[in-house]
């Protein structure tokens, strides 16, 4: 088996500005084409590494790690399992065999929370490790309702987690600027927004539809078959338009998925939603470093618009493609 | 949105009141005390014409993002509204009727029309206020219906009656891709205008009008609630 490591390939969660790659879900090029990074063998076994973090012990890491893998196997439309395999002296980092959560000091990273890092099967697109490592440089808390101060270490192991799975950020949420240029969240719409909310929220701590969503796209269980996925194109002045990120809100249910177009064409596909109709918003990113999404540049020189109509995402099928037709800014 | 219920609303009660004009007009002056034309007891009517259905709410959804605050509640964060709502729409309508007695008669009717489902979206920070109303339903009902003619003896070619009934309601989303079903419950009252027949054997021919509230349960709701909305009906009938 050929193994290339990916060890730059990295997804982080900031408390501000920052980097990496992804979009919604992260991709191998095997043969040419681009796949799903996905684990193909299950339960996938972690490790939870010995050194202690800020405030915060390698056991209290195991129990915050235990429960954000519940919370993820806990998806109905999704077969996601994990197996906890030991504690470990070995780094969360390096290509070791091992699949490890843990702290690293990491002072020259001063806005990253904590980040993820892959090894891909670049035959088949299968991850074959994954070691996320938790800045020791923030004070994180695993206290029951949150602490001031301090970051909800759960919220933060459910996000890499969700990295760890094969899912990029999500563009869901609002943004606004600080006095000293940052961005603080306002509001988000998934737990795999890349900005951290504020020390001491833990609502992080519960999966919104928009990760279900895209970990049932992933890893889909016998319940996706009554799913079903709207596509569509998003034009400015009749071209496709790059990295616009679409939105759909179910009016009955209230839940909102997004998803990206994805290449010069201006396509986007928003599957695994469930069945009915949803109101299609397009927008520009700006609410998030662009970076954050796309490794590559994007077209942010347009307006929010709203499709013309509501669309049906049919159970078991796709919906007619859309058009949403943007203006430039 | 408030705006475009306003005109959906007026629109209804400006229809009703040009149907009661024509009611109206249809009762001659020279009404008096005479026997009132009705249909042919244990005899079949078919019948054909127009509906209008009047358009109503399907329910308003703010689209919220979970908030960011100490603690695991905060005040959610809104990235718009939308309130929904069925179009008024016209639609063609076939009834088969029964007279039980000369004055009671058991209906079947079926119609077929095309709302839309219209969107206004508010309260977003980055776009206008808007209407979205390109969805289109097909939407078929199919129900019963009883008419009892009044006790009313106003002219030799007028028979106002009273009804009510249920039908099945079937609405499919545009490009057929979903269907939702539910019920209508309705009361109401019209006339039949008998040009010919209405009295001994002869064939009936006439005109029927009829106003109706209806009661919408299930179907497209966003809410899941009970929809009232009013129909009118014309239509020609013939006896069998």
């Amino acid at each position: 088996m050929t193994r290339v490591g990916a060890a730059t390939l990295a997804v982080v969660l900031t408390l501000g500005s920052s980097s990496p790659l992804a979009y919604l879900k992260l991709g191998a090029i095997v043969n040419g084409r681009v796949v799903d990074a996905t684990w193909q063998q299950q339960p996938i076994g972690y490790f939870i590494s010995e050194h202690p973090g800020n405030g915060v012990t390698p056991m209290d890491l195991l129990g915050a790690a235990e429960r954000a893998t519940a919370t993820w196997s806990g998806v109905e439309s999704a077969r996601v399992r994990f197996a906890f395999q030991g504690m470990t002296a070995a780094p969360a980092e390096g290509i070791d065999g091992k699949t490890v959560l843990g702290f690293i000091d990491r002072p020259d990273l001063d806005r990253v929370l904590a980040a993820t890092s892959f090894m891909i099967d670049t035959t088949t697109g299968e991850i074959a490790e994954a070691d996320i490592f938790f800045n020791s440089r923030f004070a994180f808390s695993v206290a029951p309702n949150g602490q001031a101060e301090r970051v909800d270490l759960e919220s933060v192991v459910l996000h890499e987690l969700g990295h760890l799975l094969g899912l990029g950020h999500s563009a869901i949420g609002e943004t606004e600027r600080s006095s000293g240029g940052n961005r603080r969240v306002v509001g988000s719409g998934s737990i795999m927004f890349p900005i951290a909310m504020t020390a001491g929220a833990t609502a992080d701590r519960v999966l919104q539809a928009d990760d279900v969503a895209g970990i049932s796209d992933l890893y889909p269980g016998p319940s996706t078959l009554d799913s079903g996925g709207i596509v569509g194109r998003v034009t400015k002045n009749g071209q496709g338009v790059m990295g616009a990120h679409v939105v759909a809100f179910n009016p009955e249910t209230g839940i909102l998925v997004g998803n990206f177009t994805l290449n010069a064409a201006g396509d986007f596909v928003i599957a695994r939603l469930p069945a009915g109709p949803y109101i299609l918003r397009a927008e520009p990113i700006d609410d998030a470093e662009p970076d954050s999404f796309f490794p590559s540049a994007i077209d942010t020189d347009f307006r929010v618009t709203y499709a013309p109509r509501m669309v049906v995402a049919p159970r078991g099928g796709s919906s007619a493609p859309i058009e949403i037709r943007v203006l430039p800014k | 949105m408030t705006s475009a219920l306003g005109k959906g609303f007026g629109e209804t009660r400006w229809l009703l009141s040009v149907f009661a004009a024509v009611l109206i007009a249809a009762w001659p002056d020279t009404a008096g005390a005479q026997e009132a034309p009705a249909l042919r007891a244990h005899h079949f009517t078919l019948g054909g014409g127009a509906v209008w259905s009047g358009g109503y709410d399907i329910g308003e959804r703010t689209a919220q993002l979970r908030g960011n605050a100490a603690g695991a509640e905060a005040p959610p964060f809104t990235l718009f509204t939308s309130d929904s709502r069925i179009t008024p729409a016209a639609s063609p309508e076939l009834r088969v009727g029964f007279a039980v007695t000369r004055l009671v008669a058991l209906e079947f009717g079926l119609t077929m029309s095309q709302p839309h489902v219209e969107v206004a979206i508010a309260g977003d920070a980055e776009a206008p206020r808007q209407l979205l109303s390109g969805e289109k339903l097909e939407q078929y009902l199919f129900g019963g219906n009883v008419t009892w003619q009044l006790p009313l003896e106003i002219n030799k070619r007028l028979a106002p009656f009273a009804s009510g009934g249920v039908a099945f309601l079937r609405q499919l989303h545009e490009d057929r891709t979903l269907a939702e079903t539910g019920q209508i419950y309705h009361a109401g009252g019209g006339a039949r205008y008998f040009l010919k027949g209405g009295y001994g054997t002869d064939r009936l021919f006439g005109l029927r009008g009829e106003a109706r509230v209806n009661l919408r349960r299930n179907g497209i709701d966003f809410e899941n609630k009970m929809r009232i909305y009013p129909t009118l009906s014309l239509s020609v009938f013939i006896g069998l």
